[in-house]
């Protein structure tokens, strides 16, 4: 189907035609394998248990080797997406590539909320199913500390309950395409913001603002882009590999999750139309929380392509969260689903993450070295009495 | 990369491209935020409307309407939700 060049001997042409042939037999086979809805490719598959459960929040704490560095990782998930975009598939899953680098990784996902979710506010998240579900972390490990990485509205979350809890056991702080400058946001956002569209616009019957709205927002983004996928599907479709990652992008980008209708109606409130995370202070419950209070070392990563949080809107956390001398901020080529899959996410965004996270962690003796060492230092004793 | 795309391939993205720009940015324009929240309430009012008046026909033979229902599974749902408040409350003294 290339462009043939302009000498070409007959065994390369018959040998390119054979892969033609070879490439349109396939094509056909997993084109219809694509349209029967047949062979999807399994998500969210590296092994995990669930380790605490509150109403629809679950923490799961994915299995792996051993464990050489700590504190554990609590990755805090958004509240209008699937966790498994940072699991999305074997040798290509940002959860698989930290339990491989050796260290102890949890993840806290919301579930999909209905009717009884639709008061959950920012506190619910942030005071009570947080501080729950990291006492549970540390019941399981052992540790007195994490490394709290929160993903898109996870990561406001994330801060909030490091700036807003005085006893917050955050080792370290990671921020993954964190909207802080909502002006900076795209056209759903300024709609909210202007008051063309109010919460109760698009709040539904369940007290939620329904999965089909937020799909619809961020499809908004790039209305035309699903006929260059699909154009670049077809081309490639004889290749099981990409036919496969593409489907299951495909299934993640659709499968959105109802937003609870009272989180909702302050993420518009306060961080929307007042912008209240750019002043660095932010009202919860009963208190003001102020981001510069957050005590761990914080990491602002940002991907240099995504439309979804752009860059400047992510940019002014470096000024704002946690204390100066303590902030990093890490740039990635890709877009907003770098943090989860892609080349460029196991190129770039999955060794550097991972990189950052262990230069701020304990290494953890072996085991067996361990008890080695206790043995000798035992006989060590022994031998000086 | 795309030096090894086929022709028509190449095509198709650069036209995708000629139009999505065009496209997103139209979506970003005041115009469309207008039409957007304009629909967006019509749909509201149109909806409540109809069920206001199919409501009124069903309650005239003493029929429950879907609104009735609505309510209802609100009522519940509130009280769910007050249980489970309860629940995690007495889960947190008695663990």
């Amino acid at each position: 189907m290339n462009a043939l060049p302009a000498t070409l001997s007959p065994t390369d042409l018959v040998s390119r035609v054979n892969r033609d042939v070879e490439r349109s037999i396939l094509r056909a086979r997993n084109g219809i394998r694509y349209l029967r809805g047949t062979h999807r490719p399994k998500l969210g598959a590296t092994p995990k248990d669930v380790v605490w459960k509150r109403g629809k929040a679950e923490l799961w704490r994915y299995k792996g080797g051993r464990v050489r560095y700590g504190p554990p990782v609590v990755i805090v998930h958004s509240l209008v997406s699937r966790s498994y975009i940072l699991d999305l598939r074997p040798g290509n899953s940002m959860v698989e590539y930290l339990v491989d680098a050796g260290l102890d990784v949890f993840m806290l996902d919301w579930g999909v909320p209905d009717e009884l979710d639709a008061d959950n506010d920012l506190e619910r998240y942030v005071d009570w199913y947080l501080p729950r579900a990291l006492a549970a972390v540390r019941r399981q490990t052992g540790c007195d500390e994490v490394t709290l990485a929160g993903y898109c509205l996870g990561g406001v979350m994330a801060a909030l309950f490091a700036a807003g809890h005085d006893d917050a056991p955050v080792r370290n702080l990671v921020l993954m395409a964190t909207p802080v400058d909502f002006s900076e946001m795209g056209a759903m956002v300024a709609m909210l913001r202007e008051g063309r569209l109010d919460p109760g616009d698009l709040i539904d019957d369940t007290g939620n603002v329904p999965a089909d709205v937020l799909y619809s927002g961020f499809y908004m983004l790039a209305p035309t882009t699903e006929i260059a996928q699909n154009a670049t599907l077809l081309e490639n479709l004889w290749n099981d590999e990409f036919v496969e990652g593409f489907q299951a992008m495909a299934a993640w980008s659709r499968d959105h999750v109802p937003f609870p209708g009272a989180a909702f109606r302050q993420v518009v409130e306060l961080l929307i139309r007042e912008n209240l995370l750019m002043t660095g202070s932010v009202p919860l419950g009963d208190r003001v929380v102020r981001l510069a209070d957050a005590r761990a070392n914080v990491l602002n990563a940002m991907a240099e392509r995504d439309n979804v949080v752009p860059p400047p809107a992510v940019e002014p956390a470096m000024q704002l969260v946690g204390d100066p001398a303590r902030r990093h901020e890490l740039r990635l080529p890709g877009g907003h689903v770098t943090f989860g899959t892609g080349k460029s996410a196991f190129k770039h965004t999955m060794p550097q993450l991972t990189r950052w996270i262990v230069e701020h962690s304990d290494e953890r003796p072996d085991p067996q070295e361990r008890d080695r060492l206790a043995a000798l230092g035992a006989t060590g004793i022994a031998d000086g009495l | 990369m795309s030096a090894n795309q086929p022709l028509w391939l190449r095509a198709v993205l650069r036209a995708e491209r000629a139009v999505g720009t065009r496209v997103e940015s139209a979506v970003r324009t005041d115009t469309y935020f207008d039409v957007v929240s304009r629909l967006t309430r019509l749909h509201g009012q149109v909806n409540r409307a109809a069920e206001d008046l199919s409501r009124r026909w069903l309650h005239l033979f003493n029929l429950p309407a879907g609104s009735d229902v609505r309510r209802m599974r609100e009522q519940l749902s509130r009280i769910e939700r007050r249980l489970n408040l309860l629940a995690d409350e007495v889960t947190e003294v008695v663990p």
